[in-house]
């Protein structure tokens, strides 16, 4: 690439149109001046090499097609946009939670079979099945 | 940078519907066109442009207004989509390729020999390798700047020119009796 205001020479400005084509609207903004100042003094030979580049276009112009209808398409990302925003159920979260809590369940029943029996719970036992009778009351 | 992206971006990503309207309205166009001039199949490109905005959509929270224009990264990712699907076709060999360009029977038409010309530009393009083709799509159908190219290709714009030039210089080669045919109508359009 040229700096901004040197003079073009053949070459480069047939590498140019070799490349980016006969519109010289499509080359590179820094080589557009020297472009146009070497058109003026060499129209002949700069028109020769932009034919042979506008020859290149004209094929490619052949393929030039609309894109079409793309409403469904649209409707489709539009919808997959909403997906993306709402918010997500997280199996993982979801599978750890429930892994804590069968542990923390685990771990306070094995707890309770482990630990020797107290006094207290036979006072509440005997104070349950062994009620007072009539005769006690009496 | 201004990125004329950055507003809608951050307001989608934040679930706002009209703003992800915009993107798709502003984007979707030129996503397709690129997809289909890289894939040459309409199906394969709608489902590329998809993916590009279902990554979009995954993205958009994350997205930090940086070195390259959100539009940049777009087709960077969509280039990169094609690239994958192009490698998958040249692993498995599609039997029927090349039977839509197979000649038909000769008509005087007008319209049926564009369409002959047009499909052997087709398969011109096609048969360039991929940056070839991506470099020519970006700057002569979608009509970007050699920085906005390069950009989206990551490369620098010395490699842009000479990928543009190799490509176009290859089309002249391949496409030397399409061009004739183009001549020849053209002067025949003068002498009448």
């Amino acid at each position: 690439m040229k700096a901004r205001g040197q003079k073009m020479d053949s070459a480069r400005f047939q590498s140019l149109a070799e490349a980016f084509g006969a519109d010289c609207g499509r080359w590179p903004a820094s080589d557009r001046e020297a472009a146009a100042a070497y058109t003026l003094e060499h129209p002949e030979q700069a028109n020769a090499i932009l034919l042979e580049a506008r020859k290149i276009d004209a094929a490619l112009d052949l393929t030039r097609a609309d894109v079409g209808d793309l409403s469904l398409l649209t409707a489709r990302i539009l919808s997959s946009a909403k997906k993306a925003n709402r918010p997500v159920f997280d199996y993982r979260a979801a599978l750890a939670m429930a892994a804590c809590a069968v542990f923390g369940v685990l771990i306070g029943y094995g707890g309770g079979m482990l630990a020797p029996p107290s006094d207290v719970d036979e006072f509440y036992f005997a104070s349950a099945f062994e009620a007072p009778t009539l005769e006690d009351e009496g | 940078m201004l990125d004329p992206d950055e507003d809608d971006v951050r307001k989608a990503a934040a679930g706002d519907a009209l703003a992800a309207g915009a993107l798709v309205r502003r984007h979707l166009p030129r996503m397709v066109g690129l997809a289909r001039r890289m894939l040459n199949d309409a199906a394969e490109a709608e489902d590329v442009a998809q993916e590009v905005f279902l990554r979009v959509w995954k993205e958009a929270p994350k997205w930090r207004p940086g070195a390259a224009k959100f539009e940049t990264w777009m087709h960077r990712v969509a280039l990169n989509l094609c690239y994958d699907r192009l490698r998958r076709r040249r692993e498995t060999p599609d039997p029927d390729a090349g039977l839509a360009v197979a000649d038909g029977a000769p008509s005087a038409n007008a319209a049926w020999l564009e369409r002959q010309r047009a499909s052997k530009v087709h398969v011109a393009l096609g048969a360039l390798p991929e940056r070839q083709r991506a470099a020519i799509t970006l700057v002569h159908f979608e009509e970007r700047t050699n920085i906005e190219a390069a950009e989206m290709l990551e490369v620098s714009v010395d490699a842009l020119e000479s990928l543009l030039a190799r490509g176009r210089r290859s089309l002249k080669a391949a496409l030397a009796d399409v061009i004739e045919d183009l001549i020849g109508d053209a002067d025949g359009a003068a002498r009448s």
